[in-house]
C-alpha cells in the first residue's frame, strides 16, 4: 500500500510540471510577455482563491475561520517579504527584486498545496475509494497551478525544465497531506476552513501586492484586464467542473 | 374550502412578480442614490488629494470583486458552462465598447481643469460601468432575495467611493459639491433600468440566469482590472492598495 501511495503522490506532483509545457514553445521574452504572464498568473491565482474561500465558507461555521485564516495568510506574505528584503539572496542565479518575487511565488504555491491536500483528503474521506479518483482530481487540478508558477519564473530567465521542477516541488505537500487527511477525516476537518482561508489570503495578496502592479507596468491595461478576467473565470470553472 | 379559480391564481402570480420587480427597482434606486454621498469629501477639500482617489478606487474595486465572487459561486452551483459563456460575452462587450469609443487608455482620474470632451468621455465610461452592475442586482435578485439584498448593499457602498472619484474629476473642472453629487447619481441611472430589465427577462426565461450572471461577473472583473486598479497603484502605492482591496473584498465575501 505504501508503494502505491508513493506512486500516486509522484503522479499528481508530476502533473503540476505539465503546466510549464506551454512555455516550451515560447520564443523571445519581451517586456510585454512578462506583463502578460503576470496577468495570467494573477487571474489563475484569484480564480483559485475564490474557489478555496467558497469551499472553506461552505463548511459548518467556516465563514469566520476562513476570514481569520485569510488575514493570517496576508500577514504571512508581509512577514516573508520583510524577511527576504534584508537579505541579498538569489534564486536560480537571479538576484534582486526579481529573485524575491520568484521565491515568494514558489513559497505561496507550496504553502497553498498543504491546505489543498487536506481539502482533497477530507473531501474524499469516507466516500470514494482513495486510489484513482483522488489522484486524478489532484493531478488535473494542479496543471494550471504549474502554469501560474511558470508564468512568473520563466519570463525572468528560468529554463522550462527548472520551471517544471519548481511546479512539481510546490505540489509535493498535496499528496503528503491528502493521505493522512483522508485516513483521519475527523481530526483534519475542523482545521480545513483555516487552512483554505490562509491559502486564499496568501495567494490573493500576492496578486494585488506583487503580480498585478507589475503587470500594469509591463503591458497595456486593457490587455491585462482581458487576460486576468478570462483566466479568473476559466480557473474557477475548471476547478469546479474537474 | 373551494379551490381558487384559475384567474385568481394567475393574478396572484402577476402581483407577486410586480411586487418583486418593485423591490428590484427600490434596491437599484437606493444603490444609485448612494453615489451622491461620494461627493461629501468635496465639503472638506476643494481639490481631493490623489491618495484619497487611490483609496476610493481600491475600495470600489474590492467591493466589486466581492460581488463578482457572490454571483460566480451562485452560477457555478447551477451551470458552469452558462457562466463561462456569459463571462466571455461580458468581457468581450466591455472591451470592444471601450475600444470602439477610444476609451481603452484614457486616464480616468484627471483632477486638473480638463477640456469639455474629457467630460463626455468620463460620462460614457461611467455609463458603461454602471450597466453590468445593474445586471448584477437584477440577476442576484432572481437567484434569491437574500443574494439580491447583499449585492445591492455591496454595490450601494461601492457607488460611494466611485462617486468620490467622479466628484474629484468634476471638482477639477470647477463643478461645485452639490452639482457633483447630482451628476454622480445621474451618470449611473441606467443601473436602475438594467436591474429591472434583467430581472424581468430572467423571470420570464429562468434558463438564461447563469448566462446573465456570467455576463455580469465577466464585466465586473474586467472593469475592476481596466478602470479601478491600474490608476490606484500610482495614486496610493501598492501595499496600501493591496490591503484596501483585500479588506473591501473580504467584507462582501464573508458577509
Amino acid at each position: 500500500v505504501t508503494v502505491q501511495v508513493a506512486w500516486y503522490a509522484l503522479l499528481t506532483a508530476l502533473a503540476t510540471g505539465l503546466g510549464a509545457l506551454p512555455f516550451a514553445f515560447a520564443r523571445s521574452v519581451s517586456g510585454r510577455v512578462v506583463g502578460l504572464a503576470g496577468a495570467v498568473a494573477s487571474g489563475l491565482m484569484l480564480g483559485a482563491s475564490f474557489g478555496l474561500v467558497a469551499e472553506g465558507a461552505a463548511r459548518p461555521g467556516g465563514r469566520l475561520a476562513t476570514g481569520v485564516g485569510a488575514a493570517l495568510g496576508v500577514l504571512f506574505i508581509l512577514a516573508a517579504e520583510r524577511g527576504l528584503r534584508g537579505r541579498a539572496g538569489a534564486f536560480e542565479a537571479i538576484r534582486g527584486a526579481g529573485a524575491r518575487r520568484m521565491l515568494l511565488m514558489v513559497a505561496v504555491m507550496t504553502v497553498h498545496s498543504f491546505a489543498e491536500g487536506v481539502a482533497l483528503g477530507v473531501a474524499f474521506g469516507g466516500t470514494a475509494p482513495l486510489a484513482v479518483a483522488i489522484t486524478v482530481a489532484i493531478a488535473v487540478h494542479n496543471v494550471p497551478e504549474g502554469l501560474a508558477i511558470t508564468a512568473v519564473l520563466y519570463p525572468r530567465g528560468v529554463s522550462v525544465w527548472r520551471c517544471a521542477w519548481w511546479s512539481v516541488f510546490s505540489s509535493l505537500p498535496q499528496p503528503l497531506m491528502a493521505v493522512p487527511a483522508y485516513l483521519f477525516v475527523e481530526a483534519f476537518a475542523p482545521a480545513l476552513p483555516w487552512g483554505l482561508g490562509f491559502a486564499a489570503g496568501a495567494m490573493a495578496f500576492m496578486v494585488f501586492d506583487e503580480l498585478l502592479p507589475e503587470a500594469y507596468g509591463d503591458a497595456r491595461r486593457a490587455v491585462v484586464a482581458g487576460v486576468v478576467s478570462v483566466t479568473l473565470v476559466a480557473m474557477a470553472v475548471f476547478q469546479r467542473v474537474l | 374550502v373551494a379551490a381558487p379559480a384559475h384567474g385568481d391564481l394567475r393574478l396572484a402570480g402577476v402581483l407577486a412578480l410586480l411586487n418583486q420587480t418593485l423591490t428590484v427597482l427600490l434596491y437599484a434606486s437606493l444603490a444609485v442614490g448612494a453615489a451622491a454621498f461620494g461627493a461629501a469629501p468635496l465639503l472638506f477639500r476643494r481639490v481631493l488629494p490623489v491618495t484619497w482617489i487611490g483609496w476610493a478606487n481600491a475600495t470600489a474595486a474590492g467591493l466589486m470583486l466581492g460581488v463578482a465572487y457572490l454571483l460566480m459561486t451562485a452560477a457555478l452551483a447551477a451551470t458552469p458552462a452558462g457562466l463561462a459563456l456569459g463571462a466571455v460575452a461580458g468581457i468581450g462587450f466591455i472591451a470592444l465598447a471601450h475600444r470602439a469609443a477610444g476609451l481603452a487608455d484614457l486616464d480616468l482620474n484627471r483632477l486638473d481643469p480638463t477640456p469639455p470632451e474629457y467630460g463626455y468621455q468620463v460620462l460614457l465610461v461611467t455609463v458603461l460601468h454602471a450597466a453590468p452592475e445593474g445586471m448584477a442586482i437584477g440577476g442576484a435578485m432572481a437567484v434569491s432575495p437574500a443574494l439580491g439584498l447583499s449585492t445591492a448593499v455591496a454595490l450601494a457602498v461601492h457607488n460611494v467611493p466611485e462617486g468620490t472619484v467622479l466628484a474629484g474629476v468634476l471638482a477639477g473642472r470647477g463643478v461645485r459639491a452639490g452639482r457633483a453629487a447630482a451628476l454622480a447619481v445621474a451618470a449611473k441611472l441606467n443601473q436602475v433600468l438594467l436591474a429591472v430589465a434583467t430581472y424581468a427577462v430572467v423571470s420570464a426565461a429562468p434558463a438564461a440566469l447563469p448566462v446573465v450572471l456570467g455576463v455580469a461577473v465577466g464585466a465586473l472583473v474586467y472593469l475592476v482590472m481596466a478602470e479601478l486598479l491600474p490608476e490606484s497603484y500610482r495614486q496610493a502605492g501598492r501595499r496600501a492598495i493591496a490591503l484596501t482591496t483585500m479588506a473591501a473584498m473580504a467584507v462582501v465575501v464573508l458577509r
